[in-house]
């Protein structure tokens, strides 16, 4: 749709400001656009509205009230994010965690997979125009997600359930039924949204071929996750660096061919099979036992000069801590890499030369928490 | 076509399948005993007086630094011709409802089980006109133990 | 037939006095269609709706009225008065003007034209300048693009529409809305041409900005597109027109394809029953909306003239020269139907074509997005 404008019509550009109060920033992300017409020529980020300083405040806490903001930080995967934590930690007092603990880690981080890729599917859903009924649908399936946690950590969102050497404190007595229980209801809705978009004409009109990155490109800003195994690079920590069992795990790492939006869509999709077939392992494996450390000091003490990195597949990619240790029971420094902050970076080289409506779609696929890029 | 016609069988099959939300402020969710809404101070009821000490473990624990504690002598001690063994006791105690974080870690710390995070709806209704009025003092802490409206669950 | 009602015989009193009532109707018929759209909307997404106004928030629409009432009517400063105060009544009217030939019944109409069905399409269309001064008159951004959009997506959809209308009217052999309805008293004009009525549902949806065509007012692009700037009882006249023009869409539909008060029931019936025919086959249309608007994603912009232009125009246009070929030749009708499944089959083809995928994986960064994809 190239229209060729005669040489003394003069034509300017148009800078959109969309958000950071915009329906579909995904929280407090502002983006200024450049268009000439309907096309994007450039888009200037804007980051840092929810900027709260939450490395500083884990500095200055010790590591037991660290958990807590570590939940913060990406409160759609409020586990994934305490579990980088907590291995940090562990990975300096040399802490052995006991099986059961290690068992239900890996539960809990794949339903909260789950949970985050429902949201993904909603959000995203909304973005691409359908008015709100993926939302809904995505709300009913994490809701049933979010009671669990409920039951077993107490907090819907900030669960501050796990703790460095294993868990705050037992999971409720029902726990494998229960888990088996939403696991169906997950089922259920992954199969809801796999009829309602993947195959609907316009969804591929409108994802298909859109916001491509190449696999080179993709490195190269140092993206992670789902949105870098789209463009058709095989990389899952979970895989190539197993923590916890997931060696002893058998599950397949699904990946994309194409690096358009689609196909950052049906990499969450599948990968949610996977996480579902993951925790039914795990369900099978879990075993009586402590959940705690035998000898688990009163309170931790790292020694001096050390430092870790540690880095998990959270939902978004490599969610990864630097902990520096000079001592006593507080982090001298603790740094958060965040998956969003690199994914986001290619917002700009995936954008520039799409339309206007698709910058709002490969910002959605991109699946952004705010709280994690400004942490 | 095809795949528009499935997304409206699935909308339709929605359809069928009838709401699955409640009509929240008439209808309450049932909540699950473990549910950590906000601290509490709890009540003893065999002596008549609150289980907290005043020992301001949770106070040096609390990440958010929300609760402040003020301990006094017991007037009601043994020694002091009372039934109660707790020869300190708490004298005042503020939790700052707007800070606090809700990560249960005082309820942790806490030697004596005195403290225990509500698990019922009062908890989670907390809206106030004032940012002030969420800065909760002794009397409106103990108030639901007082009158057995929690039924607390504390992590062994 | 038109003796005028209650014995009135000066012409434009009568009218007036069936203006007045269509008024009135009109805008119960908006409460009650926003009230329903909402609770269908929301069972369709597993949700209850509005609830809590009155019994099963049966008074919703009434409190958001006066809600909107209540408002204060803001202008931005650096909005031109004149575009921005005008466009709500602007979009407005001609909507309005439309239901001067809509029959709701034997004889329940303002006014029998003989060019009825011309007399809509005209009047509807008008309603885009008003969406246009409203986009340019807001002075911002969003409000403009969605203006621009909306112009773009309105001339181009009245193209379809128009000709899936003539299309229909060339079977019933007049453009009189009375006399297509009587025309079709034995069988409804669907029968015979049912590629046109799947495009007059597409070119309607487009027309009337709903999903997926509600790109000038894409929520989650433009923020709700020229309406932005508008609060209070401008902005609740937007909203009364376009589901006037939901509600004058779905008449229109009853009246052309469904054979209106007189199908399947013969013309014989009582008023009473022609209305519920009527107000059956109506719902119907709207219903089938609002099930698409809880079901399907938004075009983009290129793609949505791309299907306009590239698919729909030259299948309406076959099908009026199919159309013609078999009346001039006296051919029968049954030929018509087969060739309007054919059409649809063709319909379906198209647009899988256009949405598969492409072969060639490219793994390079495409700068001028893919084009004429539908
Ligand atoms: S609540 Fe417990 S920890 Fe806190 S001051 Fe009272 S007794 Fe000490
Ligand atoms: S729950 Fe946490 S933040 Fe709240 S008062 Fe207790 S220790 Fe402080």
């Amino acid at each position: 749709m190239v229209i060729e404008s005669a040489p003394d019509f003069e034509t300017q550009d148009l800078l959109i400001n969309v958000g950071p109060q915009h329906p579909s920033t995904h929280g407090v992300f502002r983006m200024i656009l450049e268009v000439d017409g309907e096309i994007v020529k450039d888009l200037i980020p804007h980051i840092g509205y929810l900027h709260r300083g939450a490395e500083k405040l884990c500095e200055n806490n010790d590591f037991r009230q660290g958990v807590g903001y570590m939940d913060r930080t990406e409160y759609l995967a409020s586990h994934n994010a305490e579990l980088s934590y907590v291995m940090a930690v562990e990975a300096l007092a040399e802490l052995e965690v006991p099986e059961r603990a290690q068992w239900i880690r890996m539960i809990l981080c794949e339903l909260n997979r789950l949970s985050s890729h429902f949201m993904f599917l909603g959000a995203f859903g909304v973005d691409v125009g359908v008015f709100g009924t993926p939302f809904i649908y995505a709300w009913r399936e994490r809701e049933a997600l979010i009671d669990l946690f409920e039951e077993i950590s107490g907090d819907r969102m900030m669960y501050a359930y796990f703790r460095a050497g294993g868990l705050a404190w037992e999971v409720p007595g029902n726990f494998e039924e229960r888990v088996r229980e939403v696991l169906v209801s997950t089922r259920q809705g992954m199969k809801d949204f796999d009829n309602l978009l993947t195959r609907n004409e316009i969804f591929l009109a409108r994802t298909k071929n859109v916001g491509i990155i190449s696999a080179e490109d993709a490195i190269e800003l140092g993206m992670s996750g789902p949105t870098l195994r789209a463009s058709g690079v095989s990389l899952d920590i979970r895989k190539s660096e197993p923590y916890m069992y997931y060696d002893q795990i058998d599950f397949e790492v699904p990946i994309g061919t194409n690096g358009d939006v689609f196909d950052r869509y049906i990499v969450r999709l599948k990968e949610m099979e996977q996480s579902v077939s993951i925790i039914e392992q795990c369900l099978e494996r879990l075993n009586d036992g402590p959940i705690m450390p035998e000898r688990m000091p009163r309170m931790l003490r790292l020694p001096e000069g050390q430092e870790v990195y540690i880095r998990t597949e959270a939902p978004r990619g490599e969610y990864g801590i630097y902990l520096v240790s000079k001592g006593g029971n507080k982090p001298w420094r603790l740094k958060v890499r965040s998956a969003c902050l690199s994914n986001l970076q290619a917002l700009k080289k995936m954008s520039v030369g799409q339309y206007v409506a698709d910058a709002i779609i490969i910002l959605g696929s991109i699946d952004i928490v705010l709280s994690e890029v400004d942490r | 076509m095809r795949g528009i016609i499935k997304s409206l069988a699935t909308t339709m099959s929605t359809f069928i399948r009838g709401p699955v939300t409640h009509g929240y402020p008439s209808k309450h969710r049932e909540l699950p005993e473990r549910d950590r809404a906000f601290p509490l101070l709890l009540w003893d009821k065999d002596i008549d007086e609150p289980f907290c000490t005043g020992c301001h473990a949770c106070e040096r624990a609390c990440p958010v630094e929300c609760m402040t504690v003020i301990m006094k002598d017991n007037p009601n001690h043994e020694s002091q011709d009372g039934n109660s063994k707790r020869r300190k006791i708490v004298d005042e105690f503020w939790i700052d409802y707007g800070r606090c974080m809700r990560c249960n870690i005082c309820v942790e710390v806490c030697n004596f089980e005195a403290i225990a995070m509500n698990n019922t709806w009062s908890g989670h209704e907390t809206s106030v006109y004032d940012r002030a009025d969420l800065v909760m003092d002794l009397p409106q802490l103990m108030a639901q133990s007082k009158s057995d409206e929690i039924q607390e669950w504390v992590a062994d | 037939m038109n003796n005028g009602i209650y014995g009135i015989e000066i012409a434009w009193l009568d009218a007036v006095i069936r203006l007045h009532i269509i008024v009135g109707l009109m805008t119960v018929v908006v409460m009650g269609l926003i009230y329903v759209e909402r609770k269908v909307l929301a069972r369709f997404q597993q949700r209850l709706g509005p609830t809590r106004t009155g019994p099963a928030g049966l008074l919703q629409s009434v409190a958001d009225g006066l809600k909107l009432v209540g408002k204060e009517d803001l202008r931005p400063r650096n909005a031109d008065p004149w575009t921005f105060e005008l466009a709500p009544y602007m979009v407005f009217i001609p909507v309005f003007l439309g239901f001067v030939i809509v029959p709701f019944a034997f004889g329940m109409q303002v006014r029998i034209l003989e060019l009825g069905l011309i007399y809509f399409v005209a009047t509807s269309s008008l309603g885009i300048i008003g969406w246009v001064m409203a986009g340019w008159g807001s002075d911002n951004r969003y409000a403009m693009i969605g203006g621009m959009r909306a112009a773009a997506q309105g001339i181009s959809y009245e193209l379809p529409l128009v000709l899936s209308l003539i299309s229909v009217a060339m079977v019933s052999e007049s453009y009189n809305l009375n006399e297509i309805v009587l025309s079709q008293s034995t069988y409804p004009n669907l029968l015979w041409q049912p590629l046109v009525l799947v495009i007059f549902i597409i070119a309607g949806l487009a027309e009337l900005n709903r999903t997926p065509f509600d790109i000038p007012v894409g929520e989650s692009e433009v923020v709700g597109g020229p309406f932005v700037e508008y609060s209070g009882i401008r902005w609740s006249f937007f909203f009364l027109a376009e589901y006037a023009a939901l509600f004058i869409m779905g008449l229109i539909f009853a009246a052309v394809f469904m054979g209106g008060w007189a199908w399947p029931l013969g013309e014989e019936l009582g008023r009473g029953w022609q209305i519920l025919l009527v107000t059956v086959k109506t719902s119907l249309f709207i219903f089938l909306i609002f099930w698409i608007r809880a079901s399907v994603p938004r075009l983009r912009i290129d793609q949505l003239m791309a299907f306009s232009w590239k698919i729909l125009l030259p299948l309406t246009f076959a099908q009026v020269l199919i159309n013609g070929a078999v009346l001039v030749y006296d051919a029968p009708l049954w030929i018509l139907t087969i060739t309007g499944l054919v059409g649809i089959a063709v319909l379906v083809r198209l647009i899988e074509r256009a949405v598969r995928p492409s072969p060639a994986i490219s793994n390079e960064v495409v700068t001028a997005g893919n084009e004429g994809a539908s």
